[in-house]
């Protein structure tokens, strides 16, 4: 019985949006021998769904960066367009209500610069023209990050065309935050996005925090209407007709190599499949680690490279299906950032524990897509992102009791802060953990995000010495793991940088 | 020039070879040593395992047509579970290749330790293919494969009251002499290894239709008597002259009878029963999330699934069975799952509760027509939309050709 080819030009391990997103990559210029192979019985990686009791559940923190409106798209928006992955997108209606209690700051702000700025004007007179200065200034390094990231270019014209992206290279958000004297609350404000890149903005560069910051305010954030699912389902459909081999429930557990080059992989059932070029959405840990085989063809760099990486933060997010409208809830936002301080050293102190944790982010899914429960019932999830370290000591007895109590103190928390009462209203009830995004989806250490954005480990710095680390020939990654980090909208980037390697050396070696 | 000043023209443009010179030496410090491990996925693995081989160490009666079925492990191991979740059987019987659920009937407590355990219970009032195999092939010393645990059926104190009735029929007991066992357990050992249903009370409304059918009678009353303040049984015979207790059905009336204000009811049962209890519940005021039940396995006689196509009954199309590049052509009863027809013909499928809701045995349309039972359908939306469907649930209505995962 053969299940497989016994040869591909490229196996692409994890169907993913980073592994599929480079598969369509790879099939618009015109390579097509493709098989990927996916460990769940979905696609997607954690951008899909469940059913509970018959009601459809949103898995991931679920908003879509970089597509804007259609007459405005942004580069992930652009490359769907492009591909003919059609995606039901919807608005996400605004940015976020920030809380913090300690000073009593409440503010809700919505995408659109002038908008925005104009929200802290009302609220903190005098301060909405540097805001917006401040806003530019994101949205310049935002295009600049974007174009050069596809472009060769030298220093000097590099200053010269793009000289805000280049003379903030060096700093860290905070660095850059202070040159503008804002009043510790709007900066408080402005700050909110920060878990969503995963470091204090001491540390992280001010680069990713400005293009997060332009991404969310310039072209909003989006939600498909069959939940990340449909995104998923769409890319897959697309994928296998344009002559993909797409097979579900297949963990790669090796990658084989001979004298610095892969040539195939080895399936946890036994199949050995040959290929060319092998993409892998396992973390270069796993592979480096433990995948390659024989392992005396890892290099020294590589395991280097993984020693020296960090790991960005984690999810656990309680995930809920409640009884009653978000009207009757009295839920009016579609996401809060809730949190009893800012000082970063503390809530990064608290982010390596096994909670209470302190800076929560909610989502009430309704308000973006309002066909997303049957009538009468809210979807509702509240997410902290802290660090693995703490859950890596953890024993399978008090796994459980340990889920509802993070799930409870989140619960207790946001309750507190908000003064919206939900603990009597759950329906249905899921507690995601980095247990839980490991067993799915096998990402190591159950991390979502990646490695973490900081000064030893720029973007740009990625970028600039990607070539010296590609360590054995024909091995290419593509997932959180890659150079644009975390997050779904760039999963794209990465699955297609993946495929831009591969396409390039195909020329070279022909 | 514009542009932002941070801390002056030179320090500012010469940030990139700052952070490239950063990641360069992070690198350069770094450890060579390869020994990195990942104690997540060891967790993950511990708590989600693989399909493993067990042991059948006892055999013992649990009705005079029940047995319960003991098993240990190979490898040591099992995964921590909840009362209500199963346990999933791969079995090769004749010239099939078939999975089966089972609830397990145990307690949680007694999988761990130094000799752990679970155990099932089969009630085989009537030639049964699975439960045939069980009673005349599994003895003591035979080795199964399977895996656990799995499924939602639980008792979720974010969610649910600590207040629970059970509602069972039949073998529909199980799940609740796991919860009845560990209750018993855990509020009479302060050093339980779980203290989840410490606190819960538990009243179980059980059905059967003779009381020598009742199934683990005497496990339940062992735990009972071990925690009479929390736990409560009560029988009910639907056709047992000599039964002195309550008789009848399961009627709205009994359980007003034994309820308690805001209670959780949990089922557990065939179809017909089930039936019945929701309605009663329904009549009751009970607010919808206070009523958890079991998957309900897709009943053997098509007639009793709500709008399945009569006059398919009894026709045979051809299903063409796509596994990557491998392609086989079987036939397929129009009055049975296409999961069944997979395993008759031995082709693995990965069927968890044979009611449409887990999407374990997720399938791939790419030709044909299909009937879905909308008895327990738990397919996402834009699966719906897509053409997926759940092989254990869903019935040809022409000739198929579908794509299922290699197993």
């Amino acid at each position: 019985m053969a299940f497989y080819k016994d040869h591909y030009q490229v196996i692409i391990i994890g169907g993913g949006l980073a592994g599929m997103a480079c598969a369509l990559q790879l099939q618009a210029k015109g390579v097509s021998d493709i098989l990927i192979l996916e460990k769940h019985n979905l696609p997607g990686g954690l951008a899909t769904s469940y059913v509970r009791n018959g009601v459809e559940m949103e898995a991931t923190l679920h908003e879509m960066m970089s597509i804007g409106p259609k007459e405005d798209r942004l580069k992930v928006g652009q490359f769907f367009d492009e591909m003919g992955v059609d995606i039901d997108w919807l608005r996400v209606p605004e940015a976020y209500r920030f809380v913090e209690t300690e000073k009593g700051i409440d503010i809700t702000l919505h995408s659109g610069f002038k908008k925005m700025a104009h929200e802290i004007e009302k609220k903190y007179p005098g301060w909405g023209r540097k805001v917006y200065d401040f806003m530019n200034l994101c949205n310049r390094v935002y295009d600049s990050m974007n174009y050069l990231s596809t472009h060769q270019m030298g220093k000097l014209k590099m200053l010269k065309e793009h000289p805000d992206f280049v003379r903030t290279l060096g700093y860290t958000a905070q660095q850059v935050l202070d040159t503008y004297h804002f009043p510790e609350d709007v900066q408080d404000i402005l700050k909110a996005y920060w878990i969503y890149v995963g470091n204090p903005t001491d540390t992280l560069p001010f680069t990713i925090f400005a293009f997060l910051l332009a991404d969310y305010f310039r072209g909003g954030s989006y939600v498909a209407r069959g939940f990340s699912h449909e995104m998923s389902m769409k890319m897959e459909r697309k994928v296998e007709e344009q002559g993909a081999q797409f097979e579900f429930c297949q963990e790669v557990t090796k990658i084989l190599v001979k004298d610095g080059r892969v040539y195939g992989v080895r399936t946890k059932r036994g199949d050995e499949i040959h290929c060319d070029y092998v993409v892998s959405g396992a973390y270069p840990n796993r592979v480096y680690s433990q995948m390659i085989e024989p392992a005396s063809e890892v290099p020294e760099g590589a395991i280097k490279v993984i020693n020296a990486k960090k790991l960005s933060v984690c999810p656990v997010s309680v995930m809920m299906v409640l009884d009653g409208t978000p009207e009757e809830l009295g839920i009016h936002d579609y996401n809060i950032f809730s949190t009893n301080n800012m000082h970063m050293d503390e809530l990064w102190a608290n982010s390596k524990t096994l909670g209470p944790y302190h800076y929560l982010t909610s989502i009430c899914l309704n308000l973006a897509n309002p066909d997303c429960c049957p009538q009468g019932l809210t979807q509702f999830s509240i997410t902290a992102l802290p660090l693995v370290n703490a859950f890596e000591g953890v024993k399978e007895e008090d796994y459980f009791a340990l889920k509802r109590q993070l799930a409870r103190e989140m619960i207790g928390t946001y309750e507190k802060t908000t003064g919206i009462v939900i603990h009597d209203k759950i329906r249905e009830i899921e507690v995601e953990t980095p247990v839980t995004v490991s067993h799915y989806v096998g990402a190591w250490k159950g991390s979502i995000y990646g490695y973490a954005h900081d000064m030893q480990d720029h973007v740009v710095a990625r970028l600039q010495t990607a070539d010296s680390e590609r360590f054995i020939r024909g091995l290419q990654f593509a997932g959180a793991h890659g150079i644009s980090g975390d997050g779904m909208g760039p999963q794209i980037t990465n699955g297609r940088a993946a495929a831009k390697g591969i396409l390039d050396s195909l020329k070279e070696e022909k | 020039m514009s542009g932002i000043k941070v801390k002056g023209f030179f320090q500012d443009v010469t940030g990139v070879n700052r952070i490239v010179k950063a990641r360069e030496e992070s690198f350069k410090e770094a450890s060579s040593v390869n020994s990195q491990t990942d104690p997540v996925r060891a967790l993950a693995d511990a708590i989600h395992p693989d399909r493993q081989v067990f042991t059948v160490t006892k055999v013992y009666e649990a009705s005079p047509t029940a047995r319960t079925f003991r098993f240990e492990p190979e490898n040591g191991h099992i995964a921590p579970f909840q009362c209500g979740q199963y346990v999933n059987f791969y079995l090769t019987i004749g010239s099939s290749k078939v999975t089966r659920a089972y609830s397990i009937s145990s307690a949680p407590y007694q999988a761990r330790g130094e000799k752990p355990f679970f155990e099932i219970t089969i009630r085989r009032n009537r030639p049964y293919f699975v439960p045939d195999w069980f009673f005349e092939s599994v003895k003591e010393g035979s080795k199964v494969t399977a895996a656990l645990p799995f499924s939602q059926f639980y008792y979720e104190p974010l969610r649910d009251s600590d207040h629970i009735m059970a509602l069972a029929g039949g073998s529909g007991i199980t799940p609740f002499a796991s919860m009845a066992k560990e209750i018993a357990y855990e509020s009479t050992h302060d050093d339980a290894p779980y203290q989840t249903l410490k606190n819960v009370d538990l009243t179980i409304l059980y059905g059967s239709v003779k009381h020598t059918d009742i199934v683990c009678g005497d496990q339940i009353e062992e735990a009972r008597k071990q925690a009479p303040d929390q736990i409560h049984v009560v029988h009910v015979m639907s056709d047992d002259p000599e039964w002195e207790g309550e008789k009848g059905f399961v009627t709205r009336e009994i359980m007003e009878k034994y309820s308690t204000p805001d209670m959780t009811y949990f089922f557990c049962g065939p179809l017909p029963m089930f039936n019945m209890v929701k309605k009663n519940l329904t009549e009751m005021g009970v607010p919808e999330k206070r009523f958890r039940h079991d998957a309900i396995a897709q009943p053997s006689n098509v007639k009793m699934i709500p709008g399945f196509p009569e006059d398919q009954v009894g026709k045979t199309y051809q299903l063409t069975v796509m596994r990557g590049i491998q392609k086989d052509v079987i036939p397929a009863k129009a009055d049975e799952p296409v999961a069944v027809a997979l395993e008759r013909a031995a082709i693995p499928v990965d069927t968890h509760c044979r009611a449409g809701e887990c999407g374990f045995c997720r399938s791939q349309l790419l030709k044909g027509s299909i009937f879905v039972s909308p008895l327990g359908d738990g397919r996402r939306e834009m699966d719906k939309e897509m053409g997926w469907f759940h092989a254990c649930s869903s019935y040809p209505t022409s000739d198929l050709t579908i794509k299922i995962p290699i197993i």
